[in-house]
């Protein structure tokens, strides 16, 4: 095929025979390339998508977590000090127990007292009797 | 009872707290507050916000009465603070003054009891006196290490101060004593100092507290509790006391053991205080509130009821014998009660009920000038209302009988032990020196007899015996007067018979006669470490407690006419039954009620028959009295017969009664006495019988029988007064003087006695004349009396 002087002087016609000044071939690499690369924006794009998501989920997560942890720190110290509460409130139910039983000692102390002055009375009574 | 105000409180911890009435609390705190609480409104109102360099630290109240008369002066208090000085404040806030006092923090400020002075303690250790108006006097201590707290001695001339772990008692006047004694094992916060019962309280960071004599004795200590004790405080009446300390607010007994322990939510409890007529109590707290509480469910037992105090203005009446229950309700508050002799009686904060224990339902009501009853005595026909202007008796009717005054009278402090009341008499020992007892007579407020007090005088041992023989004398003898401790006056038997009891320093038991004639009252030791007593309430029988025995004493007056015979008229009961100093609640009936150290309460009976005895005597029922005594066949009742009997000069039932304790030389003694040809010689011979020789001779030289008198000296060995008697009336020397040679013959001595050597000179002694005198002098009597009792029988015949 004879040398196109078109061609020669760098210009071509496509298809549609429209004149080029960049060789089909080329073009259609560029084309080629062109799309490529969308598709690689695209891909990207959808890749930074992902990642964000993921990274805004991590997020969530570590927030949870933290507060997680936030709780589990303030349950567990709770949990310390209701030992002490605990410790506290028996120690003061044992001061009250302890001042009960202190009436209690005095309340049978008493009752004894009382006893002995019945036995005692019933004593009298019976001699009283015989006596009689 | 525990009860928040909640309406307002402060924003930080409350440090000092202050009564002005009985229902208005001014409370100050670090916020730099002070705020006044109602309690009748339950309002809270801020008075005056401090500056803001002030944070106060304790306040004080000016004292509001001083020995019964009202300070018209405005109310002020003094406050002090962290910045080291002092001021004083009006009732409305207004600062009138501040006083540069201490380096480094004011930590205490408190008015004497009349308010002329200001004691002011600090962090440099150092105490200070100021003036009322806030000029100082002087410096009274220093050392090295600060001074937490410091109080007042009753009669305000001595303070108490903490000082480390050791307290001290410091007189205002320079040359006096100190007394410091180490009081806990850890720094002492606070102490306390009860002007009625005299007893100081000290608690401290080694989470106990004590209860003190005025001498540094110790009377109580407790365990150790869980935090430091932060305040403590006397009730006014010094009967109990509070103790404050982290979260914890406990209510004890003078004798220390507690009644009530409250755990409420307010942090440490910083300062307390009593209401004046200490039923209500508060508490500064660490969380920055200031918390009330009230003493209730009190019980009062007599017979067959009990009484509970089940609300501030609620009482229930528990009759055990058939469990019926009366509710009593009162408009105020109940501020004292008392209950015995058939009568309940309720003092309020305006009014006094008076309910008969047979009906529940009506009470007698009068109304009251002053608000603050501080002691409600009963006897069986009236009662006793101490308040702080006075005394006054009322009639069980309600009606004012009397109101004894005497000079330098402080009603204010009087208490039980020290006031008695009996149908007739009140018995009052003088707080301005405790030696004396003011009688009065109940019925018009008058002082007794010719207006002299009774002076306790302690004879030396067996000075006692003498003093009767020679009254004029026993001023000669080393006389000690002794602080009397406790007095009682029996209750029943005729008023001019009225026994007083007292118990001194040295815890001896003395009995005197209340009324007497011209001379001065035969004050008579009947017992020994008693440490409480009481009488009967329907005979004079006297209980105590000795050592740790209970004791009866069934018929003390015995010790007037037989003494010998008054360790036979006890009754014992083995103390093994009682632990730790029981005290006597009561006697009534045949029940003795104490409480002992720990608080428990203890009963002890004593035989009926006494009782019965003392009615018997009283009736003048000797023959019942003889039969009841063969019945309980108890040697105490026959010697308490034998007493009664001799005091009534019964002697028929004196001499069986003698006779059945085995006191021969005594009922010979009475035959002698029978067998006396005249009245007036019996007489003096039971008067000779009962010790009371002065009088015996006064007797016989009233009814001219110069002789017998003179006898008698003879026979008591006292030859000097025979022989004065004799040449006085120039009759019976050579008698004297025989009687004299005679007795020192046999004993082989000289004659040294001056006098009767010189008698001895002009006189000669011939037996037989004096026999035949003697005879004639009888014969002289024999016939006197003869004509008399004819001349008797002839006007009741007529």
């Amino acid at each position: 095929m004879a040398k196109d002087p078109l061609a020669e002087a760098g210009f071509y016609f496509d298809e549609l025979n429209k004149l080029r000044v960049l060789e089909p071939d080329v073009s259609q690499k560029t084309s080629e390339l062109k799309e490529e690369c969308k598709e690689f924006v695209d891909k990207i794009g959808q890749f930074q998508k992902i990642v964000g998501g993921l990274i805004e989920l991590v997020d969530v997560l570590a927030k949870e977590a933290e507060t997680e942890k936030m709780k589990a720190i303030g349950a567990r110290n709770l949990l310390k000090s209701v030992a002490k509460q605990r410790e506290a409130q028996q120690q003061q139910l044992q001061a009250l127990i302890a001042e009960k039983k202190m009436q209690l000692e005095r309340y049978r102390i008493e009752y004894e007292a009382l006893s002995k002055v019945e036995s005692e009375q019933n004593e009298f009574i019976d001699q009283f009797i015989l006596q009689k | 009872m525990i009860t928040f105000l909640n309406s307002r409180s402060h924003k930080e911890l409350v440090s000092c707290v202050g009564w002005t009435t009985a229902d208005e609390l001014y409370s100050c705190s670090e916020d730099h507050q002070i705020l006044k609480w109602n309690l009748l409104t339950s309002e809270t109102s801020l008075v005056v916000r401090l500056p803001e360099d002030i944070y106060p630290i304790d306040l004080h109240w000016f004292p509001k009465t001083l020995g019964g008369k009202k300070q018209n002066q405005t109310e002020i208090f003094v406050l002090t603070s962290t910045d080291g000085k002092f001021h004083l404040a009006s009732k409305m806030g207004r600062i009138e003054k501040s006083v540069e006092a201490h380096k480094g923090a004011v930590l205490a400020g408190r008015w004497n009891y009349d308010g002329t002075a200001l004691i002011t303690a600090g962090e440099d250790g150092q105490i200070k006196i100021w003036s009322k108006s806030g000029m100082l006097r002087s410096t009274l201590a220093s050392q090295g290490s600060p001074v937490y707290s410091v109080a007042w001695g009753p009669d305000s001339h001595r303070i108490l101060y903490t000082s480390g772990r050791q307290l001290v008692i410091k007189p205002l006047q320079p040359s006096a004593k100190v007394i410091q004694w180490k009081a806990h094992d850890g720094v002492v916060l606070k102490v306390d100092w009860n002007s009625v019962n005299d007893l100081i309280l000290s608690g401290g960071e080694d989470c106990k507290y004590k209860v003190w004599d005025s001498f540094g004795r110790l009377l109580y200590s407790s365990s150790s509790n869980d935090y430091p004790v932060t305040s403590l405080s006397w009730a006014p009446d010094g009967e109990v006391f509070s103790v404050g300390s982290f979260n914890t607010l406990r209510l004890c007994d003078k004798t220390g053991w507690s009644y009530a322990l409250e755990k409420p939510n307010t942090g440490s409890v910083f300062s307390l205080a009593w209401s004046a007529d200490g039923t209500q109590l508060a508490g500064a707290c660490g969380n920055g509130h200031v918390v009330f509480a009230h003493v209730v469910e009190q019980h009062w037992e007599w017979k067959n009821f009990v009484i509970t105090l089940t609300k501030r203005r609620t009482m229930q009446v528990r009759n055990v014998m058939n469990d019926a229950v009366d509710v009593l309700e009162f408009r105020d508050r109940v501020i004292k009660a008392s209950l015995a002799y058939g009568h309940l009686v309720v003092a309020t904060s305006l009014q006094c009920y008076v309910y008969n224990s047979r009906n529940w339902n009506t009470p007698l009501i009068f109304d009251l000038k002053e608000g603050t009853v501080s002691l409600i005595l009963q006897a069986e026909k009236h009662f006793l209302l101490v308040d702080g202007a006075g005394l006054y008796t009322f009639s069980y009717e309600g009606r004012l009988i009397s109101s004894p005054k005497f000079p330098g009278m402080r009603a204010d402090i009087l208490n039980a032990q020290g006031v008695a009341l009996s149908n007739d008499t009140i018995a009052i020992r003088d707080k301005s020196d405790e030696k004396v007892i003011l009688l009065f007579d109940a019925l018009t407020g008058k002082a007794l007899g010719d207006g002299k007090p009774l002076t306790h005088k302690l004879f030396r041992h067996g000075e006692m015996a003498r003093d009767h023989k020679s009254p004029s004398k026993c001023f000669f003898f080393k006389q000690k007067k002794l602080e009397v401790v406790e007095v009682a006056l029996d209750q029943s038997g005729p008023s001019n018979e009225r026994k007083i009891a007292l118990i001194d320093k040295n815890r001896d038991l003395y009995l005197t006669s209340v009324r007497h004639l011209g001379r001065e009252p035969k004050i008579c030791k009947i017992g020994s470490m008693v440490h409480s007593m009481s009488w009967n309430d329907a005979a004079n029988i006297l209980c105590g407690v000795q050592d740790n025995q209970l004791t009866v004493w069934y018929y003390p007056s015995t010790v007037f006419t037989d003494k010998d015979l008054l360790p036979k008229t006890l009754y014992i009961r083995d103390g093994s039954e009682f632990s730790r100093t029981p005290h006597i609640l009561s006697y009534v009936g045949t029940k003795v009620t104490l409480r002992q150290g720990d608080g428990s309460l203890v009963y002890s009976s004593v035989p009926p028959y006494p009782a019965l005895l003392h009615e018997y005597s009283t009736s003048a029922r000797w023959e019942d009295a003889l039969r009841l005594c063969r019945f309980a066949k108890d040697q105490s009742l026959w010697a308490c017969l034998a007493g009664m009997a001799m005091a009534n000069r019964e002697l028929t039932t004196a001499e069986m009664a003698y006779a059945a304790i085995g006191e021969l030389p005594r009922v010979q003694y009475i035959n002698f006495i029978k067998e006396q040809p005249s009245k007036e010689s019996s007489l003096a011979h039971m008067l000779m019988f009962s010790g009371q020789v002065q009088e015996a001779e006064a007797t016989l030289l009233q009814a001219g029988l110069i002789y017998q008198a003179i006898q008698v000296n003879i026979d008591l060995f006292s030859w000097e007064r025979a022989l004065e008697l004799a040449v006085k009336h120039k009759t019976h020397v050579d008698t004297v003087l025989a009687y004299r040679q005679k007795f020192l013959q046999k004993f082989g001595r000289k004659e040294t006695n001056k006098r009767f050597v010189q008698y001895a000179e002009g006189v000669e002694v011939d037996w037989e004349k004096i026999q035949a005198k003697i005879e004639m002098e009888l014969s002289k009597e024999r016939e006197r009396a003869a004509n008399t009792s004819v001349r008797s029988s002839v006007a009741s015949r007529r």
